[in-house]
């Protein structure tokens, strides 16, 4: 039996809900703050309504974001912050993701 | 290492794109008014009522901004919460400015009921220097490097009027030039920073689309 397999992909403990760089994006701005709504998220990262509704979608579903809905007056005004989950789950890609180009070779 | 400057940097970035709308130059430009104002009513209404009758006006001046901040600059540019950090810093300045308030009520008591022998250039000096390390403070705590000019000038302001009245015999010891001039420049350069921003970010569209 041969000792060469399939190369082990370097990416697989990457956590790939996070990994994509709009929900990165997303994920670092929510990480510095208490929390923020669509209309500052979306001036901060550029993305359109539709992408951005997206992603967080992606992210509330993964349970690292919580999108509290309310009013401001008689208009909806919701404020997305980073749940305790997500805060943890950014903290471990960060770590993985620092050792994985750590272990690169020069 | 580079990560964690890098998400401080963003976080101050943040922050100053929560602030930087215009409001707080405008505000400390109308404020400054308060030095120029009264002076003109003071012969009819004397020293104490020509300050009294503007109080409305400084509300006025504190609280329009704001509610305009509130209804036309959050919509377009958002709203956000500060983290903890951000919450402490903020704090701490709060704390800090109330002291200096304090201070510069209590050297305007002074001069006002003439309680001390302070008289000449003592007020302006005293006055200048609450005025340098106050703004100068608020600076550094908001990251806003323009206050560091801001509290130059205002500091100067005084002892430049002081200047004028006793070489040129300027009115008022100076203070209708000084800080009426300062009081326009701030004005200006707050409606220039608002109006660029609101050209930078148009009315959204609303968030129910979402």
């Amino acid at each position: 039996m041969s000792k060469t397999g399939p190369t082990e992909n370097p990416l697989a403990d990457i956590d790939q809900i996070i990994h994509a760089p709009a929900r990165l994006r997303i994920l670092m701005l929510l990480y510095v703050v208490e929390s923020l709504d669509y209309v500052f998220l979306k001036n901060q990262t550029g993305l359109s309504w539709g992408n951005l509704a997206t992603h967080l979608g992606k992210l509330e579903e993964a349970g690292y974001v919580q999108i509290n809905k309310g009013y401001q007056g008689k208009k909806p005004h919701s404020m997305i912050q980073l749940t305790a989950l997500g805060r943890s789950a950014f903290q471990e890609y960060k770590k993985t993701f620092q050792q994985l180009l750590d272990d690169l070779p020069e | 290492m580079t990560e964690k400057v890098s998400l401080k940097d963003l976080e101050r970035g943040l922050f100053r794109d929560s602030i930087q709308d215009g409001i707080l130059d405008i505000q400390i430009g109308l404020m400054l008014l308060m030095f120029v104002l009264p002076i003109y009513l003071s012969p009819k209404l004397g020293d104490f009522w020509s300050s009294v009758v503007f109080l409305p006006l400084w509300f006025l001046v504190i609280l329009v901004p704001r509610a305009y901040r509130k209804k036309v600059i959050r919509p377009r540019v958002g709203t956000m919460k500060y983290g903890n950090y951000r919450k402490k810093k903020m704090m701490r300045l709060n704390i800090i400015m109330l002291v200096f308030n304090l201070l510069a009520l209590i050297l305007g008591l002074f001069s006002f009921f003439n309680f001390s022998a302070l008289s000449g250039w003592a007020p302006a000096a005293g006055f200048s220097m609450i005025m340098l390390i106050g703004f100068s403070t608020a600076g550094y705590m908001l990251d806003m490097p323009r206050l560091y000019l801001y509290a130059i000038l205002i500091a100067a302001a005084p002892v430049i009027g002081e200047y004028l009245y006793r070489n040129f015999g300027a009115s008022h010891h100076g203070f209708p030039i000084t800080f009426g001039s300062l009081s326009a420049a701030l004005v200006i350069t707050g409606l220039i920073i608002l109006i660029r921003l609101l050209d930078k970010y148009p009315p959204q569209e609303k968030e129910e689309l979402i």
